[in-house]
Order: structure tokens, then sequence, then C-alpha cells
């Protein structure tokens, strides 16, 4: 992990993550179309998007999950679209997942000690347990996940993937299922993430909550980008407001 | 006790076999590989034993460990050539392997003894050593359970695309998987064939493969400790059965049936899930730490993207 | 050479008779029923209990043998896959499960008739039916023969035939193309899953009694032997492939007959068990199979 970071500093002029013209191909549906995005350190970064736009895939083709088709992404500068998941995970990349992925034979404090254990157990206890605290969770570790509601169970997925102090954070629906507060939480959360150098990139839902959290925006639609920058402005983008908004916006806002 | 033990000592021998046996089935499917070649591995440990102590007269360990190495090159061949393989399809080539590896010592002509089998492999292993053998893999078992390595492993079986994205090399994993269930096989066929002094390809076909599931499905499949529970359960059955005379099979039968379909976890599972709803209860009994979204349970169910496909 | 390949084409009869069930029911609900070869063999323990008991001819002794079969094989569908497949957590786990309630299940009726015959072979010499054995040409071939491979290619011929044209045919294969897309049309999972177990369990008890009139006897275990070769066949033709289990069965038993008359006859077995790890491994559709790429 030390050995990582250092060639994250030696290639820092390069954005942490880069995709350059990325394709994802199911047969003859193209779910990723040719897309470029650039991730900068330390910031926040926002997919938008109707269901079935490719936010998923994209997120699945950053974690290696998918294979590319065409196109290649790019970590400090090094392309790793050959890797196997595990090793982009151990180069510090950690997600969540759309639908809810624990393992219920463990208790919550062993799932997120699982993600803590691809560091080499370093972070340890202590990380553990900081975790915990700032997902709320105290006093949960002993529940196993199929006692606890599925926000509860949601904020179990993001301590499991911020324990090994990842560098990047892919969340995926990071709320769903959650009420307002504990949007709230999250939405901080993610914030002093960012302040201690997290870099994120969210695929939600809300709206609101992407304008008020993120930095950066991108709009998605047909496994294109259709727009990006200052989110604001993106969420005003009339490309944007036809594809996604038209339908969603008049119910978050 | 000790005419106890004199009158049974086949029985308790059988059950340190039979809880390796079931063992090597056990752990591929703790690590959620559907694989059989445990029992095929029994087979090469057990012919390879043999046939070094009777032509070769080597030690009794030594012969031992020269099965249980040529059974874990082979559990590696058959991990990396079946790695493409999974459920159902995976059990059925294992199946395959080990009726192959029947043919194959039915087919060896003098060195194997062809279809009448072994005879005179004689030495001095005996209770003590198979059943500190086991208490051995019993400890190693239990360690594995727990700690990082356990919870690994619970993520190879229940989730291997979660697993990978926790940094867990799922292929090496399987490959272990097999290998270690190659090493318990082998172990147990050679500690059988020691202590019985004989072998033939009738002992290890698919009547094996039926005898070892057994023990994992009634007993249960998720820690070492089904496959104890079951390996003392069809040891010592037969003799506790023999009070319901010629029906002891059909009994036998049925309570087979009757695990697998409606006890999926065995024995093992009923006392877990016990024991943890006790855990609950204590614990709600004690102090509410029910969590702060515990209120909108039921309100919003996961919702899934339909995933372009 | 010709008296071998009647031989090939009687064996390769035997197998398809009581594969066609396994395929069936494999290719179609998705059950691949490990009990398949404990129905097969105590459908024709059942036929020889009766006949024991009143000398009856042919006919009736098959009769008896696929009412039997049917009605075990619907018993297995009720008891034991129907609930294990309600509580599966998911298809993965659930195919385990049937598998093993399968091997479970298939214990019970073994356990029976090897209590009843102290595993000894049973036949039906009982039975007012006659082997007969013409020669011609040089070559020898028996009646029972002769009705073991017409009966198998008739009764192919009329599955393929049922599933191709019947509107139930086509609802059980659309079931095994895509079966969520099979509900939505209002296909009746349940009450095809039971139909299609019956049709298996009837020609496992046809293969059963016409087996035994083949062979004069055999033995309670014989079930387990044959589930094997079934299931070669079946990997062979390409799961789903009702053609392909026609072919599968015919290759497998002309592979084995070679093998038989080449050898000293021990490799017999490895023909089947190296067949199904070839498949899997080389060719894991089959020959006839729709792309089914099983993964880990």
């Amino acid at each position: 992990m030390t050995g990582e970071r250092m060639t994250g500093n030696r290639a820092s002029s390069a954005p942490l993550l880069q995709v350059k013209d990325a394709a994802v191909h199911f047969g003859g549906v193209k779910a990723v179309d040719g897309l470029s995005i650039e991730l900068t350190e330390g910031k926040i970064f926002g997919i938008l998007g109707p269901n079935g736009s490719g936010k998923s895939t994209l997120l699945a083709a950053i974690t290696r999950f998918v294979d590319l088709t065409a196109g290649e992404i790019l970590l400090d500068g090094e392309e790793y679209h050959t890797l196997p998941a595990a090793r982009v995970a151990r180069r510090g990349v950690a997600r969540t997942f759309q639908t809810v992925r624990l393992l219920p034979g463990l208790t919550v404090e062993e799932n997120i000690r699982l993600g803590a254990d691809r560091v080499g157990g370093r972070g340890g206890a202590d990380g553990v347990r900081e975790a915990i605290e700032r997902t709320g969770l105290k006093g949960l570790e002993r529940h196993r996940p199929g006692e606890l509601s599925y926000g509860v169970q949601r904020r179990v997925e993001i301590a499991r993937a911020i324990v090994a102090r990842p560098r990047l954070l892919l969340l995926d629906e990071p709320t769903a299922g959650m009420n307002q507060s504990e949007r709230q939480e999250v939405s901080a959360l993610m914030r002093e993430l960012q302040k201690e150098g997290l870099t994120q990139l969210i695929v939600e839902h809300d709206v609101q909550m992407m304008v008020d959290t993120c930095d950066h925006l991108f709009a998605m639609n047909f496994g294109k980008l259709i727009a990006q920058g200052d989110p604001a402005g993106v969420v005003r983008e009339p490309a944007v407001r036809e594809a996604y908004l038209g339908k969603r916006w008049s119910q978050h806002v | 006790m000790t005419a106890w033990y004199d009158s049974n000592i086949i029985l308790i021998q059988s059950t340190f076999v039979g809880l390796l046996t079931a063992l090597s089935l056990q752990v591929p499917i703790r690590f959620g590989v559907f694989s059989f070649a445990g029992v095929g591995c029994y087979g090469i440990g057990a012919y390879t034993t043999a046939i070094i102590v009777i032509r070769l007269g080597w030690p009794a360990p030594l012969a031992m460990g020269a099965g249980m190495l040529l059974a874990a090159v082979t559990g590696y061949l058959l991990a990396l050539v079946l790695s493409r393989l999974g459920g159902l399809y995976l059990g059925m080539a294992t199946i395959a392997f080990d009726l192959i590896v029947t043919v194959v010592v039915a087919n060896g002509g003098e060195l194997t003894g062809g279809p009448s089998g072994l005879f005179g492999a004689i030495s001095d292993v005996g209770t003590v050593h198979v059943a500190l053998t086991s208490l051995v893999v019993v400890v190693l078992l239990a360690l594995s359970e727990r700690g990082r390595f356990g919870r690994r492993v619970e993520a190879v079986r229940e989730d291997p695309e979660l697993a990978a994205a926790m940094g867990v090399e799922v292929r090496h994993y399987r490959q272990l998987a097999f290998v270690i269930s190659a090493l318990l096989g082998a172990c147990a066929g050679g500690f059988n064939v020691l202590l019985r002094t004989t072998i033939a390809p009738t002992d290890i076909g698919f009547s094996l493969v039926t005898l070892a599931l057994t023990m994992i499905i009634v007993g249960g499949s998720r820690s070492w400790a089904g496959a104890f529970i079951g390996a003392v359960i069809f040891t010592w059955l037969p003799s506790v059965l023999e009070f319901s005379g010629q029906w002891q099979k059909v009994i036998y039968g049925v309570i087979v049936a009757l695990a697998a379909i409606w006890v999926p976890g065995g024995l093992l599972g009923v006392i877990t899930d016990a024991y943890r709803s006790w855990q609950r209860s204590r614990r709600a009994g004690g102090s509410s730490d029910v969590g702060p979204g515990d209120g909108d349970r039921g309100t919003v169910s996961p919702r899934a993207e339909g995933t372009p496909a | 050479m010709l008296q071998d390949l009647i031989n090939a084409l009687s064996l390769g009869s035997i197998y398809l008779l009581f594969a066609l069930g396994m395929s069936l029911v494999w290719g179609t609900i998705g059950i691949l029923n490990f009990a398949h070869g404990a129905i097969f063999m105590f459908a024709a323990f059942a036929s020889y209990v009766i006949v024991e008991q009143v000398r009856l001819p042919m006919l009736a002794l098959i009769v008896i043998g696929a009412l039997v079969g049917a009605a075990l094989s619907v018993a297995v569908q009720v008891l034991a896959f129907q609930p294990i497949l309600q509580r599966a957590k998911d298809l993965r786990s659930g195919e385990m499960q049937i598998l093993i309630g399968g091997i479970g299940v298939a214990a019970i009726p073994l356990a029976v008739a090897e209590e009843e015959t102290g595993s000894n072979p049973f036949g039906f010499s009982a039975s007012s039916y006659a082997t007969k054995t013409y020669a011609l040409l040089g070559f020898r071939i028996t009646n029972t023969q002769i009705l073991v491979v017409a009966a198998a290619l008739l009764i192919a011929v009329a599955v393929i035939a049922w599933l191709r044209m019947s509107r139930s045919g086509l609802a059980l294969r659309s079931l095994g193309v895509d079966p969520e897309t099979a509900s939505l049309m209002g296909v009746n999972r349940r009450v095809l899953g039971l139909g299609s177990m019956a049709v298996a369990g009837a020609l496992a008890g046809f293969a059963g009694v016409m087996l035994t009139y083949h062979l004069g006897a055999i033995t309670p275990d014989s079930g387990d032997t044959l589930l094997i070769k079934a299931f070669a066949a079946v990997i062979l033709g390409g799961v789903g492939s009702m053609a392909g289990v026609v072919v599968g069965s015919y290759v497998l038993a002309l592979a084995e007959t070679i093998v038989l008359t080449q050898t000293s006859g021990l490799w017999v077995d490895a023909v089947s068990f190296g067949v199904i790890f070839a498949v899997l491994l080389f060719k894991s559709e089959g020959l006839f199979g729709r792309k089914e790429v099983r993964r880990t």
C-alpha cells in the first residue's frame, strides 16, 4: 500500500483515474459506449443518468468486474484494464454495491473487517473501530446483516469500503433505502472523507444530494457522456434535463 | 472403558477415517467449490500407500506422505484443468474423476492387484496415530474458519465477486480448496489401508462419495464440526440401529433424505441457529441497541436497476 | 463386427430410454434428478415382486413398471424437489441441494429393494414372456433386443415430436430456455414440472423393465451405474437437446462396445467417465446443446 502510494505521488501530475474512450458492449447492447472521464485527486465526483444509462457498468469496468470492449482505464497514469479485480482492489479502489452485498453469516464487525483485510491487517482494530464510529454503527457490531434495516446495511457497506483507507471510493447508490437524516449523515461523511484527501465517485438518484455533495458531475445517457462540469450547471443543461431530470426533477425538488 | 475400547476398536478407527474423508468434501464446499475429488484422492492415497508399503517396504509415514503428495499434485492439476467449471458441472466432472480412479486401479494389473485389490499392507499404525492426526487436522481447520482467513473463505463462497472487490484472489483460494481436499482424502485413504491392510476398487467408488456426502449433509457442511457429527452418526448408526433389524438401511435412507430436504444446514446448522437466536434474545433483553434506521424496515426494499444486458 | 453393432444398438437403446427422461427434466425444469436411477431400478423391482405373485405377460409388466416409475418420480418431485426449490435462496445453492436431495431420496428405494432381495439379482423368470434368439447370416439377435431398439427409437421420436409440436411441449421448451419469461407468458411451472417428472419416471420404469428382460436379471444397485452413463450420454449430446440424447446414447454405447471388444473388458466404464470429463472440459455445451457457459 505504501509502495503504491509512492507511485501515486510520483505521477501526481496525472489525474488519479482516467477513463479513455471506454466501451463495454454486451452482445449488441452498448452499455458504455466511447466514454472518457478524468478524476482528479481529492474531489467528489458524481454520475447522473437514468436507469440503464450505463452508470453501474462504468463502475464495474473501473473495478474490473467487466472487461472493456475498447478503450483504456488508467490509475495514476498506469493502464490497468488487464489486471484481475482483486489486484485493482488492493491498489486502493474500493466500492459499494447497488444492491447490498454483505455476508449473511458474519457479524457487522466481521463484515467490516473483511474490508480491512485487504491492506494486510494494517489499520487493524483501530481502523475497524473508527469506520464503525464514523458510519454510526456503534452498538451494532455483533448483529448479523439479516437483523438490520436496509439503510443500516448500506452503512455497513460504506464502512467496509472505507475501512481499508482506499485512494478511490466508488459508491453505487449509497443512500438508496435511507431516510432523510441518514442521507444527511452519509453526505456529511463523504465531505469529511474528502477533507482527508479521499477521491470519490458516486452514482446516485438523489439529484439534490448530488448537487450539494459533489464537486463535479458527469451526466450519462445511452452509455455516453452528455454533459459534465459544475453540478449546478450540469443539472441545468437541457440535454441532461431531457434525458434524466425531465422525469426525476419534479420528484426531488 | 478398556473393554469398551477393545470391542469397538474398529468403529473408533472408522470414525476418524470417516471424519477425514468427510472433511475432504466439506472443505471445498466451505470454499464454494462443489468438488468431490477428495474421494478420488482417497483412492490415490490408499493405493499409493499400500503399493509402497507392500512392494518397497518403506515405513508407513513415508508411504502415506508419498500418497498425499501425489494426491496434492493431482488435486492441483485438477484445479487448473477444471477452473472453468462451477456448480453442478464441477460436481459431475469430479465424480467422473473419482470413478476414473476406480477404473484405473481395477486395470492396474499386478501393481494394483486388479479388481481384487491389494492385501497385506501391514504396519504399526494404530488408533493413536489416526486419532492424533485427526486432532491436528481439526485444530488447523478450526483455525482456518476464524479470523482473516475464515472471513475470506466465507466471502469466496458466498460472493466471489465481492471477495475480489475486497482484494481476495478467488482463483488461488479455489485452487487451495482442491489441494487441501486432496491431502485430506489421501490421508484418510492412507490410514484406512494401513489400519485394514487391504484396499479394493469397490472401496473407493460412488458409494464412498455417497457416504462422505451423507455425513456432511446430516452433520452440516459449514464447519469441520458438521463433518465430525456426521462421521460419528454414520459410523455408529448401524450398530445403534441393530434393534430395527432388517429395516436399518431404510431408516438410514429416510434420515438422509429428510436431512437433505428439510435441514440444508445439517444438525450443526440447527445447533448454530438455536444458539444465535438465544444470543439475540439475550441481547434484546439487555439494552435496546437497535439501529437508528430500524424504523424504516420494510418500507424500502432493495431495488435492482436492470443491468444492461 | 455386425454382431458388435447389434449389441451396441441394443445397449444404446437402453441408455436412451433411461437418459431421455433425465434429459427431459434437466433440459426443461433444470433438475438433474439423481434419484432417476433408483426410480428406474425400483420400477423393475416392483414389477418383479408382482410377477412373482401373478404370472403376467411382458406388456403388463411394462405398464406396471411405467406406472410405478411415474408415481415415484412425481412423489420425488412433490416431496423432495419442490420443497427444496421453495426454500433455496438462489439457483446455485438450489441446484446443489437438488443433487444432494436426489442422492438422499434415492437411498430409500435402494434400501427397500436391497432388503427384499438381499442385494441379489432379480429377474422376470416368472413372466410368461420367453426370450427367443434368431440366428441370421451369422449374427444373433433376441426378440427382446428388437423390442428394445424399436421401443427406444419410437419413444424418442414421439418425445421429440411432442416437444416440437404440442402446446405443452412448447411450454416446456420455453421453460428450459427462459424460465422467467415463460412464467410471465402464463406457463405453469408447477404443473409442467410434475408432468415432465411423470413422463421421465414412466420412461425410467419402462427402461427398467426392458433392461431386466434384456439382461435376464438386474441388481438393486444397477441404477447408480446407469445414472452416470446416462449423464455422460446427456452431456455428450448437449443438455436440452433431445436429438442430442439420441446421438449421445448410441455414440456412448458404440464406444463402449468397441472398448469391450478391444480390451480386457475392465476399461469399459472408463469410457463414460472419460466422456463426462472431456465434454465438460472441452465442449461443455455438448454436440447439439445450447451454448450454456457455466462459470464459477
